[in-house]
């Protein structure tokens, strides 16, 4: 294990000056829907998370879709369960889920795939392994979540830059004028307007289009 | 214990439900097997006993008489189990007593436990034969027809991954029907099979039903020649339910056949004949029922104990002179090296071999992506 200043050393967890990871200490207050048959395994795996102190609410045959402000969504995923209908979990805003399985042949793996869980519970369940699954679902899904909204952030940056690539073009073009005077007559304007830059940018080249299509 | 106290060992063979026939023959495979040994002077003089259930084809009766074979018989090693579903509902128990299972039926792969010997054929044993000889045969669209659980899906799917491979190879068709399947119940799907036309059918339908999808295929006028089902679970049991006639024409892939020419076989059906007659047709699942308690009884001869920790260190590696040729326990994955074979019903109730291999093939029950024409090379054309 490597501590926080590069050393290592033979064995032991190194003291940590971090908190408890949110993930963890926000186990007591996760709503918690199960979707298993109602079995040894079923009770099994509500029983281990009420006694992780989620809040649980087991279901079967399962709902069109995870109660409302669920955080988490645990599917028994069997050859005779994978046939019901989730597809509620194509939803962008689809709580994490969890699958729990009794066999690991491509057929069973490709629909955990499909229900797209972040973690597996093998069945038998046991109750090792249950907190485990269910933190990390929670932390992969969450940085999945954060993941996607950057990606969204950084795609929106490039696209406004790219317009506005475009527009300093045609005003050089029309104008003849240089490129940095194109930028700074772009800025100049969305300044005076109280406007971002790409609007200005977005107004210029929509013109160009309506005139150049006019010709 | 005295060393001339009987070893109990227990059998879990459905003689009722879905798959009583095949299991059947199971139970009387296991049973001749404990016969011949206690009549050679049992294990090292102690008689085996076989303490036997009836599961009833239900995975849940099998987990039940499982748990009362170990707590209340005390058996330490179980013989048994025909579905992947009984298997299934099995192993948790045998894990959680260390006890070992003797599993031998063909299935889909993608399992291992350290308590488990696996003498049935995994996919790349008889799947990928199968697919290779009927597509380059009949050609490469198929249809899958199966029962309705676990075995079907994931034995289709690599059926389709493998037809899929070949030039204009595709799956033209996938429907399952219940277990416990009637004529009825197939001639919705034939009907189908009539409008799609494939170009062969292969058929995961297990047990009692078996004979139903023939039948109905017989009934609806379908041409063996032309349009033929292959199989990995059709042996010469279902072919006894359903009648010679019904079944002639029609192809399975399996390690044995009672048509294997040689004189193991030959010795060893005369035997079986000679103490049970004709109350099983003895068939691929008989044949590894049989070969998997001479496993047993040598690697206890050596071990001199039933118990699973020091029992399985003689297991994994051993060999026997099984009649479908020299059988051998993989140590890396508990599975059999076996002898793939594809057989042509014929009309005497019994399978033609036209294809055999001349080695025994290594089995991979974690292998994702079989590959089509691996094998053509090692199958060879069995002169008629």
């Amino acid at each position: 294990m490597r501590s926080a200043n590069g050393s290592t050393q033979d064995g032991g967890k190194q003291p940590s000056t971090r908190a408890s990871p949110q993930v963890l200490r926000d186990l007591r207050s996760l709503h918690v829907c199960v979707f298993h048959p109602h079995d040894r395994d079923g009770e099994l795996l509500t029983q281990q998370l009420q006694r992780i102190g989620c809040r649980v609410h087991c279901f079967w045959p399962p709902l069109r879709a995870p109660v409302p402000g669920s955080d988490l969504v645990f599917i028994g995923l069997y050859p005779d369960t994978m046939g019901h209908d989730f597809a509620w979990c194509d939803a962008d805003d689809a709580p994490p889920v969890v699958a729990v399985v009794n066999y690991e042949n491509p057929t069973i793996i490709d629909a955990v795939l499909r229900v797209g869980a972040k973690a597996i519970v093998a069945s038998p369940v046991r109750s090792f392994g249950v907190l485990s699954a269910l933190v990390l679902a929670r932390q992969i899904s969450g940085d999945l979540k954060r993941m996607k909204k950057r990606v969204s952030r950084l795609e929106e940056r490039v696209g406004a830059a790219r317009k506005i690539a475009e527009a300093q073009e045609i005003l050089v073009r029309q104008r003849g004028i240089s490129k940095l005077e194109a930028y700074k007559a772009i800025r100049d304007q969305a300044m005076g307007k109280r406007v971002p830059l790409e609007d200005i940018a977005s107004a210029i080249v929509t013109a160009d289009e309506v005139l150049s299509s006019g010709r | 214990m005295a060393h001339t106290d009987p070893v109990k060992v227990g059998v879990l063979y459905s003689e009722t439900g879905v798959t009583s026939s095949i299991e059947s023959s199971q139970l009387f495979g296991t049973l001749f097997a404990i016969d011949q040994i206690n009549e050679a002077g049992g294990i090292n003089g102690r008689e085996i006993v076989s303490v036997r259930y009836d599961p009833r084809s239900e995975p849940a009766i099998y987990a039940v008489l499982a748990e009362r074979l170990i707590t209340g018989d005390n058996v330490k090693v179980i013989f048994g189990c025909y579905m992947s579903s009984t298997r299934k509902a099995v192993i948790p128990v045998v894990e959680r007593w260390n006890r070992l299972l003797f599993y031998s039926t063909l299935y889909e792969g993608f399992e291992f436990s350290e308590h488990l010997i696996y003498t049935g054929a995994a996919p790349n044993q008889n799947s990928v034969q199968l697919a290779e000889f009927m597509t380059s045969t009949f050609g490469p669209r198929v249809y899958l027809v199966g029962s309705n659980y676990i075995y079907p899906y994931e034995s289709n799917r690599i059926m389709a991954d493998l037809v899929s491979q070949h030039p204009g190879g595709e799956k033209v068709g996938e429907r399952y029907v219940p277990l416990d399947a009637t004529e009825r119940d197939f001639a919705d799907v034939l009907n189908d099979i009539r409008n799609v036309q494939p170009d062969f059918i292969f058929s995961t339908v297990v047990g009692n039903a078996t004979q139903n999808l023939y039948r109905a295929y017989a009934k609806a006028g379908f041409d063996p020649a032309r349009l033929p089902i292959g199989s990995l679970t059709t042996t010469e049991v279902e072919i006894a339910q359903m009648g010679a006639e019904i079944a002639t024409g029609h192809y399975t892939s399996a390690p044995y056949f009672q048509s294997i020419d040689n004189d193991i076989n030959r010795a060893c059906l005369a035997r079986f004949r000679e103490r049970f007659g004709e109350r099983a047709a003895p068939n691929a699942c008989w044949e590894a029922a049989y070969f998997q308690v001479h496993l047993f009884a040598n690697a206890m001869r050596a071990s001199g104990s039933e118990n699973i920790d020091v029992l399985m260190p003689h297991l994994l590696g051993a060999s026997f002179d099984a009649p479908q040729g020299q059988v051998r326990i993989e140590p890396s994955n508990h599975h059999a090296y076996l002898y793939p074979r594809i057989g042509l019903a014929n009309p005497h109730g019994q399978f033609t071999i036209v294809r055999e291999t001349r080695d025994a093939v290594y089995p991979d029950p974690y292998l994702v992506t079989h590959a089509l024409g691996d094998w053509a090379l090692r199958m060879n054309q069995v002169e008629g």
